[in-house]
């Protein structure tokens, strides 16, 4: 899992470095985090399994074996956090 | 961890099963309870009320809890709207119906009972008393109308995905006003 908090003060990491495996290219900077690469585990597993069901919040409901309403309830704590990282 | 997803799945089933799933396992609930009403002569006279009726038709058994389950509905989905725009009206439906699944224990209770007469219970209230089966169905009904008011909160919370505060307070005003729709549609009925 990708850390996203600072272990220490708790503010939002940045990304300062990316290496190409291949040739050891390394490019450094200061990049925000996609706000995706913010969520939870958890949450990004939800999101692919949401892609994955063409949005189909029914399909997801009885594959995960839980209640429309629950399924669309995770949804929109999801969303949520996706506005409240955008602010 | 087993007692506690037992205990989760009977205080919120409808983390797994809402809308017509809920609604056909809650109108099971709901025929059982009626059949069983008119044969032990209790009558489900409001959203939260059981009360022994002399000469219970099976007609007027299945008025009394349609007219509950409908109140209910109407009362919790009106208070959803106000709460949250984006849920259905088929998961209010269905785990507010499933809710009152509760109360078939008491209807199950009444074979087993014997009622004092209601007539000489209010010249002397001591009678209640001499019936042991009563009291023990008095006690019963306790735990029985606590357990469906908590399936009734986690149906609005899950139906309509409103946590904290706002749905308490809305929760607590709802139930009293649905008891007394069900009460006045009743008083008007029968």
């Amino acid at each position: 899992m990708l850390p996203t908090y600072c272990p220490s003060c708790h503010a939002q990491l940045k990304v300062k470095c990316l290496k190409c495996e291949n040739c050891q290219t390394e490019v450094n900077g200061s990049y925000d985090l996609p706000v995706l690469a913010l969520l939870s585990s958890d949450d990004q597993q939800f999101i692919l399994h949401f892609v994955k069901n063409s949005g189909s919040l029914k399909e997801m409901a009885s594959e995960m074996k839980l209640s429309y309403p629950t399924v669309r309830n995770l949804l929109n704590d999801i969303i949520n956090k996706i506005d409240t990282y955008e602010k | 961890m087993k007692s506690k997803n037992v205990f989760d799945w009977m205080l919120n089933p409808f983390a797994r099963i809402a809308g017509w799933q809920s609604f056909g396992l809650g109108l099971v609930f709901l025929v059982l309870m009626g059949l069983i009403g008119a044969y032990g002569s209790v009558a489900f006279d409001g959203v939260l009320d059981m009360h022994f009726v002399k000469d219970l038709s099976l007609q007027n058994s299945f008025i009394y809890l349609a007219v509950d389950v409908a109140s209910l509905v109407l009362v919790m989905w009106i208070t959803g709207l106000a709460l949250s725009r984006g849920f259905r009206f088929v998961d209010i439906l269905g785990t507010m119906t499933l809710a009152k699944a509760p109360f078939l224990i008491l209807a199950i209770g009444s074979l087993f009972t014997t009622a004092p007469d209601l007539s000489q219970v209010v010249r002397t209230p001591a009678m209640v008393f001499q019936s042991v089966s009563f009291i023990v169905l008095l006690i019963v009904s306790i735990p029985v109308i606590i357990w469906s008011v908590a399936l009734m909160y986690h149906a609005l919370k899950v139906s309509c995905g409103v946590t904290g505060n706002k749905l308490t307070i809305a929760f607590i005003i709802a139930i009293f006003i649905s008891e007394a729709v069900s009460k006045l549609v009743l008083f008007i009925l029968i």
